[in-house]
């Protein structure tokens, strides 16, 4: 085909291994075929070099990332200049999402420990596709609703185990209770 | 024991040819460098035009697209759709304007110059006024310079208004290019740029970027619409009376009304001085006044448009109105005079935007200045 043409009507094949990527994706597994290939085009594929700072605690927070390949820790940084690991996410897993569509700060920061790469879904372009293309929005935010609202449920049963395990065990330093709600 | 250098003739003469090698490869590197600009400045001279056509084009059809492509229609069909549709209406307006535009235009030839004349006896007479008043005012030659403004300005409509033809030909076949490029892969050109920032910044810069547009666009929207609206209310009001050339008065109040302040007392000189010199100051004459000032500039635009259409955000300062409008008249001409005022707003817009979003969140690098003491 002549390359004016192809360039008009020409499929991107190279974006079909990221569509196979974001089906995997527990976030997306419900939607169909055409939303995850709508997904495809809104989302940033962007590659890290090792130990390279993804965001800090405190930067303006505007979307989620996942993990394609290589490995992230998500860390705290203490006032003292600690650092505290919560967690290592591998490929399939991701983060940030709790930004996705509420502006915050991030309360973690993230850092590559090795070459990875991620793919970022951030709000403005979801913003704009729910403008653009209510319905296909309209199924990503409920999948997004259904995983923050399970996250949700889970934080909370926890919470309220921790409160158990804490009244039954004797408080041995007055402290610590007083930081609980 | 290094030995003492000893600046030696051959050092003075070595140091001279390295400082004249140095001059002459700063020369010829700032002459090649000034050549390099002057091809590009040569190479980009008639694309400005084209370019800044097909992005309000761009601007004004973009919504259109996405309203068609919701309908799971792929974007580049959607795109020809719309210019289909756009085609056809510009068919159609075209066939009922010929013939009336036709006319128009010659008797527009014979009638310019009458105006002109009125125009340059009604100076006069002000000007004999003003001196009778105040006769210690040196006689200057005020007439023969407005005369030969006005014949030069003449000329060059007439004669510059087929000329410019031939240029709207090759505009015809560019700018609907550039449209539909710019239209298909805007977005996507947009996110390359974006792309392109470190992974540090790439998040604060894609959100910046996203926000900056959108009130952009609404911006150029907005400005746009109103436009087109105070030309339809003048030619609506205008046509109500007996004047002639209404759809190109309305046209011109139209375009001139894209400046604030100055613009809209610019756009109706035309219509006024026509006016005057065909109808004279009778009812129809302060009807026609009425149009412009009330009903098109205080009710229709500053009661109703601007305050829908345009957020009090992008307003201007009239002095940064005024500068805008001079530097403008300086690069482009007349249509640097119409474009710098909304370009000056929507630098003013991404200036505000960034502050906002700085006070919002803290910019990374000063988030970490401020978490290190303490």
């Amino acid at each position: 085909m002549n390359p004016f043409w192809s360039n008009i009507f020409h499929k991107k094949s190279e974006a079909d291994s990221l569509i196979a990527f974001l089906r995997s994706l527990a976030i997306f597994a419900d939607l169909g075929r055409r939303e995850v290939s709508f997904i495809a085009g809104l989302v940033h594929a962007r590659r890290y070099a090792p130990a390279e700072t993804i965001f800090e605690g405190g930067d303006p927070g505007t979307g989620m990332y996942a993990v394609r390949s290589g490995r992230v820790a998500i860390f705290i940084r203490h006032p003292d200049g600690q650092k505290e690991q919560l967690a290592v996410l591998g490929p399939g897993d991701f983060f940030g999402e709790a930004t996705l569509l509420a502006p915050a700060r991030r309360t973690a920061s993230a850092r590559t420990l090795e070459e990875t790469e991620l793919v970022g879904l951030f709000r403005a372009d979801l913003m704009e596709a729910t403008r653009k293309h209510p319905n296909v929005s309209n199924a990503i935010l409920i999948s997004l609703a259904r995983i923050l609202s399970e996250r949700m449920q889970a934080a909370e049963l926890e919470i309220r185990q921790l409160r158990a395990a804490l009244r039954l065990s004797p408080p041995p330093t007055g402290t610590e209770s007083d930081d609980l709600p | 024991m290094t030995p003492k250098p000893v600046l030696t003739r051959v050092h003075l003469l070595l140091f001279f040819f390295v400082l004249a090698a140095g001059i002459a490869v700063g020369l010829s590197l700032f002459s090649s460098a000034s050549t390099v600009l002057t091809l590009i400045r040569t190479a980009t001279s008639g694309l400005f035009l084209p370019l800044l056509l097909s992005l309000i084009a761009t601007f004004l059809l973009g919504p259109i697209v996405s309203f068609i492509e919701r309908e799971n229609i792929s974007r580049t069909l959607s795109i020809f759709l719309v210019y289909l549709l756009v085609a056809a209406l510009l068919l159609l307006a075209a066939g009922w304007l010929s013939p009336h535009w036709q006319e128009m235009w010659s008797s527009l030839r014979t009638d310019l110059p009458r105006y002109t004349a009125k125009f340059i006896t009604l100076l006069r007479d002000a000007q004999e006024n003003l001196q009778n008043r105040f006769p210690y005012i040196e006689s200057y030659d005020l007439t023969g310079h407005a005369r030969t403004l006005a014949e030069q300005l003449v000329a060059q409509i007439l004669v510059g208004t087929p000329k410019s033809a031939l240029r709207l030909g090759s505009l015809l076949i560019l700018v609907p290019l550039f449209t539909f490029f710019f239209l298909r892969d805007g977005n996507l050109i947009l996110r390359t740029c974006v792309s392109l920032t470190p992974n540090r910044y790439f998040e604060m810069v894609h959100d910046l970027t996203s926000v900056v547009s959108r009130q952009m666009a609404d911006f150029i929207r907005g400005r746009l619409l109103e436009a087109f609206i105070v030309g339809l209310v003048v030619t609506l009001g205008l046509s109500f009376t007996d004047l002639r050339y209404t759809p190109i008065l309305g046209i011109f109040a139209g375009v001139t009304n894209l400046i604030p302040y100055i613009g809209p007392l610019v756009g109706m000189i035309p219509g006024i001085l026509i006016a005057l010199v065909d109808l004279g100051m009778g009812a129809q004459f302060w009807w026609i006044v009425i149009v412009y000032f009330l009903i098109a500039q205080v009710i229709v635009d500053n009661f109703i448009l601007i305050p829908v259409l345009i957020s009090r955000y992008s307003n201007l300062h009239p002095l940064w109105v005024l500068l805008a409008i001079i530097m403008g008249g300086k690069l482009y001409g007349v249509l640097g005079m119409i474009i710098g005022v909304p370009v000056a707003s929507i630098i003013k817009i991404a200036l505000l935007e960034i502050r906002h979003y700085r006070n919002t969140f803290a910019l990374p690098d000063t988030a970490q200045e401020q978490e290190r003491p303490t």
